[in-house]
């Protein structure tokens, strides 16, 4: 158990490295499209590189943001009914959201196998093979619907969620 | 009749989904997908990814996260602290005090970024602690912040109105000197609102700078002379042909690497947590714009907010009436979709309209854009709302009432721009392009 | 009574647009109410790259997109954008009546049913000088925005700089970029007479927008309704050519109002850049094959 524990642990911050990491390639793609035009020179496929990392940036990062209290939500609700009556509600939101994100992961799943059955080539001029940036949903969804129901597990039979919220916010408290 | 079902659905369920505390991102994602299952017989797992891919895979949306990130830079260097340094001798003796300090900076940060969301983000994190730490009145603060970060549209460059001038086939450098002036205009009845609260409010008693004579004030600028580097040159690389817009972005953080390399503060421990909390803000702010996709394509898809269009127009009001149907119908779509794309859904049926009432399409643009701003401050989904939610830890209603009195401000600037027209368009009708 | 989703990519006032629109009217009317289309213009439902993909697996039945966006995926796609291949609307008719068979088999394996193809004014050069022959170009920023612009550039010896469709009048304003090739529609859209200063009239190719139907939503569309449906179309295509054709006449004055110098491009130059052409059109032979061989041969004996 405490293994399995590890493990998602490791993968949720792992992929919100990896995440972090796709921002800056964002900076060295742009900087190094800039410095070409400037030179005269050409880095074709440049903006589609970019995008990609924007969306790795996003998807990878959606469940370590889930676990640091990032993602919003309004709690008026949540917070203004007993402690029973919260952990319900707590298990309608998990429930939900985890449903909502592992539908999102099937039908992503089947994007992306259809990208690469038909071969489905970028019309830029990076021309990559589409279904290689496309994994990034279903990885990242995948994940954000895992760290999700891992949530879910834990407000079922421990009664609270696991998520914290970033030291960094708590800076504003001064 | 269909579309008063759908509409009473579509609120029932997105009211449902918020309201229980569903992450707002996922919970869009749902009322999408309950319309797309009702209303249409298509896939409604496949258009989504289509559309989500898209939207999110884009080369535009890159200058968000690099915006964000640095804010993040700039909020860990002494940078707020220069400016609060700098600006407060000026701004400490006006009615209102500090609470100025996060309209101009909000002013100067739209200059440089093209969306609201970037300009909140940079801003608020220096501006929040600051003011609180000098016991301005809590509500003020977030709520002019909430406001005056809306700025970021109006002022170029803008984002919004590049997608309205591409919609419209208008022209984008026009569009932009229009904005200067509603911009500035804008966010002087900000400034002139702070000030009057700040003479009429009991609880307003913040702590006191110390007075300075002028030539100390002169030397306390100097603080601001970093910031002003750094913005001189991320609008330079943009208006001097170096950088796209888009580009500009990282132009931004390269000069803010700079900065805080230039002052020390650069460690590999603050360089970490400033990419770390980039991340996890743009991912915040990437689900939410995920599910709006989907939104506006199942609205799309319903029709709906084209038979809202198609209403007003069978009406053949006069320019007036017309321009009121419309803020109105803004006002309301702005409630629930975000103002860029209710004017991308809206425009087909909107522009017409618009050219045959004789209204200047440029004008208009600005006209959209006041209210686009709005959106971004009206539950329940209001993207300054949540992003300030974020930030503050404060519930959506506390923020909603603080960023009120903005809203009505941005009411006022409406009729203002419909009184004198020329605000908006006297720049670009007068500034030709310099040649070469 | 059913109702298809037909999204387009241009904005509503754009003629292809309006002519989408007047066919969904015409099918409307054809098939007694039995099959009505809804447009949705400007990307507000799919934006362009999607189109094609969210007819092709029914996410849509009906569609516009612009095929040679495609010629990653297969290089006949690009037949209709080799520059100075056919620099003429009759040229470029002929050169559709070559291609038309292998485009639809192509768009058969791909579960999608050409219906009409309609073409973009011919593809001129701005500029903001005066340019008369190849040697002017040396060194000019052009913008590119695919493999065909940025191959156009270096043989030129112009800059090739990457500039998204939505930067482009601000590209122009600030420097960043100092030509492209595009119609007179495109220039006379994004009001480039603000930057820019000379149209030269090349004729480079004229790229067509195609209106596809999904084929599984095509196979249960009955007879009497097909027919109904391609009378439409062929309607659609011959309106849309003359549309064309008048709005080439439409931007160029409108270009010239805006105060640039609108012409022909000189004999020297025009000269020159058959030869590119020549280069350019040997170089897509060798990418699209056998096809594309069989497309220039057929489209060479007319
Ligand atoms: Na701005
Ligand atoms: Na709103």
């Amino acid at each position: 158990m405490t293994d399995l524990r590890k493990t998602l642990d490791f993968l949720y911050m792992a992929a919100g490295v990896l995440a972090a990491l796709c921002l800056v390639a964002i900076l060295a793609l742009i900087v190094a499209q800039m410095v070409a035009r400037w030179t005269g020179e050409i880095f074709p496929g440049a903006p589609d590189y970019a995008g990609y990392a924007m969306a790795a940036a996003s998807f990878l990062a959606f469940a370590n943001a889930l676990n640091h209290g990032a993602h919003i939500r309004v709690s008026i609700l949540l917070n203004a009914v007993p402690a029973g009556t919260r952990r319900l509600l707590e298990i309608w939101c998990f429930g939900l959201a985890a449903a909502v994100a592992w539908y999102f992961t099937y039908y992503a799943y089947w994007f992306v196998y259809w990208s690469w059955k038909f071969n489905e080539v970028s019309q830029g001029q990076d021309a990559t093979a589409l279904w290689i940036p496309q994994s990034v949903m279903v990885i990242g969804g995948g994940l954000l619907a895992i760290a999700l129901t891992d949530n879910l597990l834990h407000v079922i039979f421990k009664g609270e969620h696991r998520i914290v919220r970033d030291t960094v916010d708590e800076t504003f408290e001064v | 009749m269909t579309e008063i079902y759908a509409i009473i659905l579509f609120l029932v369920v997105l009211f449902l989904l918020l309201g229980t505390g569903v992450w707002v991102g996922l919970a869009l994602m749902g009322v999408a997908w309950v319309g797309m299952e009702l209303f249409t017989t298509r896939p409604a797992g496949d258009t989504m990814i289509t559309t989500i891919w898209a939207s999110s895979s884009s080369w535009t949306l890159t200058a968000l996260p690099l915006f964000i990130w640095m804010g993040e830079i700039l909020y860990r260097t002494r940078l707020s602290e220069d400016m609060f340094r700098g600006l407060s001798p000026w701004l400490a003796k006006m009615p209102g005090g500090l609470v100025h300090t996060n309209i101009v900076s909000c002013t100067i940060f739209a200059a440089v970024s093209g969306s609201s969301a970037a300009t909140l983000t940079t801003v608020g994190k220096m501006a929040i602690p600051e003011l609180r730490a000098r016991k301005y009145p809590e509500k003020m603060v977030i709520g002019t912040l909430a406001g005056a970060a809306t700025l970021g549209l109006m002022i170029p460059p803008s984002i919004a109105l590049i997608v309205y001038g591409v919609t419209v086939n208008e022209s984008i450098t026009k569009l932009f000197f229009a904005g200067v002036f509603p911009g500035l205009i804008l966010a002087s009845m900000f400034m002139a609102y702070v000030a009057i609260v700040s003479k009429t409010s009991s609880s307003w008693n913040p702590d006191m700078e110390t007075g300075m004579s002028f030539s100390e004030k002169l030397r306390n600028s100097r603080f601001l002379l970093p910031v002003l580097i750094l913005i001189t040159v991320v609008i330079g690389s943009m208006y001097g042909g170096y950088a796209t817009a888009t580009e500009a972005a990282a132009i931004g953080v390269l000069g803010a690497l700079a900065l805080a390399a230039a002052q020390g503060s650069l460690t590999a421990g603050s360089f970490r947590e400033s990419l770390m909390g980039a991340m996890r803000t743009s991912a915040m702010i990437a689900l939410i714009l995920a599910g709006a996709a989907f939104l506006k394509l199942s609205m799309g898809f319903t029709g709906l907010p084209r038979a809202l269009a198609d209403g007003i127009a069978a009406m053949e009001l006069g320019r007036f009436e017309l321009l009121m149907a419309l803020l109105v119908f803004y006002i309301v779509l702005g409630m629930f979709l975000d103002g860029i794309s209710a004017v991308v859904l809206t425009m087909a049926i909107v522009e017409p309209m618009v050219r045959e009432a004789g209204i200047d399409l440029i004008w208009f643009g600005i006209f959209v854009v006041v209210v686009v701003e709005m959106a971004q401050i009206t539950p329940p989904i209001g993207f300054n709302l949540f992003v300030l939610q974020g930030m503050t830890d404060h519930e959506m209603g506390y923020i909603t009432k603080a960023a009120l009195p903005m809203f009505l401000i941005m009411v006022l600037m409406v009729f203002i721009l419909i009184w004198f027209p020329e605000i908006a368009t006297w720049l670009p009708d007068n500034l030709r392009q310099t040649p070469g | 009574a059913e109702k298809w989703d037909m999204p387009m990519a241009y904005s509503a006032s754009n003629f292809h647009s309006e002519n989408g629109v007047t066919f969904a009217e015409c099918v409307g009317a054809g098939t007694n109410g039995e099959i009505t289309i809804e447009v949705h213009p400007g990307g507000s439902l799919f934006a362009g790259a999607d189109i094609k993909r969210a007819i092709q697996t029914g996410q849509v039945q009906i569609g516009e997109r612009l095929l040679s966006g495609h010629q990653n995926e297969s290089a006949v796609f690009g037949f209709d954008s080799v520059p100075f291949l056919a620099p003429s609307f009759d040229d470029s008719e002929k050169l559709y009546d070559a291609a038309k068979p292998k485009i639809e088999a192509l768009l058969d394996e791909q579960n999608l049913e050409l219906l009409y193809a309609v073409p973009w004014p011919p593809q001129g050069l701005y500029f903001k000088k005066e340019v008369n022959s190849v040697a002017d170009m040396e060194g000019v920023k052009f913008r590119s925005y695919n493999n065909t612009t940025s191959r156009l550039a270096e043989l030129t010896g112009m800059l090739p700089v990457t500039v998204e469709a939505a930067e482009i009048s601000q590209a122009f304003a600030t420097g960043v970029a100092e030509s492209m090739v595009s119609s007179g529609a495109t220039g006379y859209d994004r009001k480039v007479w603000e930057s820019l200063t000379h149209f030269y009239e090349v004729d480079a190719w004229l790229p067509r927008n195609y209106v596809m139907v999904n084929q599984d939503v095509w196979a249960d569309v009955s007879d009497a309704n097909k027919q109904a449906i391609m009378t439409c179309a062929a309607e659609a295509e011959a309106r849309g050519l003359q549309a064309s054709k008048d709005y080439t006449q439409f931007t160029m004055d409108g270009l010239a109002e805006g105060g640039m110098t609108v012409q022909p491009a000189g004999d020297a130059l025009m000269g020159e850049l058959r030869e590119i052409g020549a280069t350019m059109t040997s170089e897509w032979l060798e990418a699209a094959g056998d096809e594309g061989k069989a497309i220039v041969d057929t489209f060479k004996a007319q």
